[in-house]
């Protein structure tokens, strides 16, 4: 199905506003993504193209600095969280729970919800067997967590024209996809409906750092300005505000310190909920019946 | 025809003054452009590349991405715009009055001008049958507005070597494709002459944020600097200004005080004039005669 099958057009000002319990304004949504790049294959995302831009297989310098985040930066995330007492949604390629499962482990010892990132790294377009790539990594994840995932996030968002149709399928009850509003909405599939929630491609590491080249401390800004908003607007209508990091990239010496300054800021004020993507899905299913 | 078939080249120090009305030194009027995306096609502009790159298609998160500025970000832009109580004009693909009809209804009931803008989001070197695409947009425009639009900026400001002489056969009488003066100009055509208002890429989110990855804030500082400089210029002869937005980018949450916040710093100048397209157009006509 395209995507006009799915959902029509909707102007957010003409839905009823949802309302958040004990008059909380906005959820804050953390995401961490824990991913597997396979040295056999291009780097997903890389740092330092070769000279003369080169396309390089084996791209040990690229794999070098992702596998970083894996060994070094994601501890600065669990020492955050820990610290902020703060359990996120993880974001993960099955196939992590196998190479770094000292990681996966520590992701659930702390108590983090896992959500379903797709087999390792690469768009779902490559995929030969969707269907069968899903069933493996929500399998190899309920095996490893000891409950079956129901949220989903394409590895770089990515989608087939089938994509929400498998993962329905599959029994998965929502996606992070589909950035294109503030509140959770539902999409059709061809077994019924699926949550989309509102995950980030503004406030995420990637775009920002990897793609649109900015310094580490405009992180901090964007959030508070994206919070700042969102928070006002939250007065008149529930609103989410995801936050989307990677241990390569924000687990760095010189960025961790930006990330933990956007949550100094948030802790300022009241009626913030800091909530996993299963915690939204079940207020969003709640609070939509009692308009 | 050649560009330089169409106009002489010319000095804009050895023309006449031009003046307005009350004293004002300076016309800003302020382009607002509402866009459909084909999700079966490439996107027009990305914030997200697929992990390892290529193009895999479809791009649903990318789609996502700009379906937001429809969805939520508009009624940010619609918000600042009423409280400074500015007429924007709305540039918008013939396509999308019906696909976004609270979106057009909302500019209606402001009294906004609309303008036609190609009836799909691509380049109009690509458009099968180009006069056939400048007459249904100008058909959906008069459809809804019940005028016919008298102003055009090509998606992208793309043309053709044809699109001016077609625009003006298709009773178009400004276009807003040629950045190249800060005053009005008249193009030739091989029909009657057609005026081209001074539009802008450098005041612009599209090339500002998306292209040149600068932070939000550069919107406010580059507006200051442009209006600081121009107002400046205006001591020769009236200069015209143009401030270009997008609902997707400048209406996210983290960008819409920048914006807000540069409106705001023009709007404390008592001599400078808000104007549509077609109030420029006029005064132009009126003061210069016709071409």
């Amino acid at each position: 199905m395209i995507p006009r099958e799915r959902c029509t057009y909707s102007a957010i000002v003409d839905r009823p506003p949802l309302k958040l319990p004990n008059q909380a304004r906005i959820v804050v949504w953390t995401i961490v993504n824990l991913e597997f790049w396979s040295i056999s294959r291009p780097m997903a995302r890389q740092v330092l193209p070769a000279p003369t831009g080169q396309v390089l297989l084996p791209d040990v310098p690229n794999w070098s600095w992702h596998e970083y985040g894996m060994r070094v930066g994601v501890w600065r995330f669990f020492d955050l969280f820990a610290h902020l007492g703060i359990r996120p949604t993880l974001s993960i390629n099955a196939r992590v729970c196998r190479e770094y499962r000292r990681v996966a482990r520590a992701a659930r010892e702390a108590g983090w919800e896992f959500m379903g990132h797709a087999w390792e790294q690469m768009p779902i377009h490559k995929v030969d067997d969707q269907a069968q790539m899903i069933a493996k990594s929500l399998d190899t994840l309920a095996r490893f967590a000891g409950t079956r995932p129901v949220g989903w996030l394409g590895p770089g968002l990515t989608e087939t024209y089938e994509t929400p149709d498998l993962l329905a399928a599959a029994g998965i009850r929502y996606i992070g996809d589909w950035v294109y509003d503030d509140e959770p909405t539902e999409i059709k599939t061809t077994l019924g409906p699926l949550v989309t929630l509102p995950y980030s491609v503004e406030l995420n590491d990637i775009p920002m750092m990897l793609v649109q080249h900015h310094e580490s401390a405009y992180f901090t800004q964007r959030c508070i300005d994206s919070f700042e908003r969102l928070y006002r607007e939250g007065a008149e209508r529930a609103k989410i505000m995801a936050i989307a990091i990677h241990p390569y990239i924000s687990g760095q010496p010189h960025r961790i310190k930006y990330l933990q300054a956007v949550y100094d800021h948030i802790s300022r004020h009241e009626g913030v909920l800091h909530w996993n993507g299963v915690e939204i899905l079940d207020w969003y299913l709640s609070a939509k019946t009692e308009l | 025809m050649l560009p330089s078939e169409r106009l002489d080249f010319s000095v804009i120090s050895k023309r006449p003054r031009l003046t307005l009305p009350d004293g004002a030194r300076l016309a800003v009027w302020l382009i607002v452009n509402v866009e459909e995306w084909d999700p079966t096609q490439p996107m027009p502009r990305t914030v997200l590349t697929p992990p390892a790159g290529g193009m895999p298609m479809p791009d649903i998160p990318n789609w996502a991405w700009h379906e937001y500025g429809n969805r939520v970000g508009f009624s940010r832009v619609i918000e600042v715009l009423d409280h400074f109580r500015i007429r924007a004009v709305l540039a918008i693909n013939g396509s999308a009055i019906s696909r976004y009809e609270p979106i057009a209804r909302a500019a209606l009931e402001r009294g906004w001008e609309f303008i036609g803008h190609g009836f799909t989001q691509q380049s109009m070197q690509k458009v099968a049958d180009e006069r056939d695409d400048i007459h249904k947009t100008a058909a959906a425009i008069r459809g809804f507005t019940d005028r016919h639009p008298r102003g055009w900026l090509g998606p992208g400001l793309t043309e053709t070597w044809e699109t001016p002489d077609l625009l003006a056969e298709e009773g178009f009488e400004y276009v807003c494709d040629w950045v190249l003066d800060d005053e009005p100009v008249w193009l030739k055509t091989r029909t009657r002459p057609i005026v081209n208002l001074p539009y802008t890429q450098e005041c612009n989110d599209v090339a500002m944020m998306l292209i040149q990855h600068h932070k939000a804030s550069e919107y406010y500082d580059r507006a200051i600097d442009q209006f600081a400089q121009l107002y400046a210029d205006a001591d020769q002869s009236a200069r015209i200004m143009a401030l270009v937005v997008h609902p997707y980018i400048m209406g996210a949450p983290h960008r819409l005080r920048y914006f807000r916040d540069a409106l705001a710093h023009i709007r404390d100048h008592g001599d400078v004039l808000f104007w549509t397209g077609e109030e420029i157009l006029d005064w132009y006509l009126a003061q210069r005669g016709a071409g």
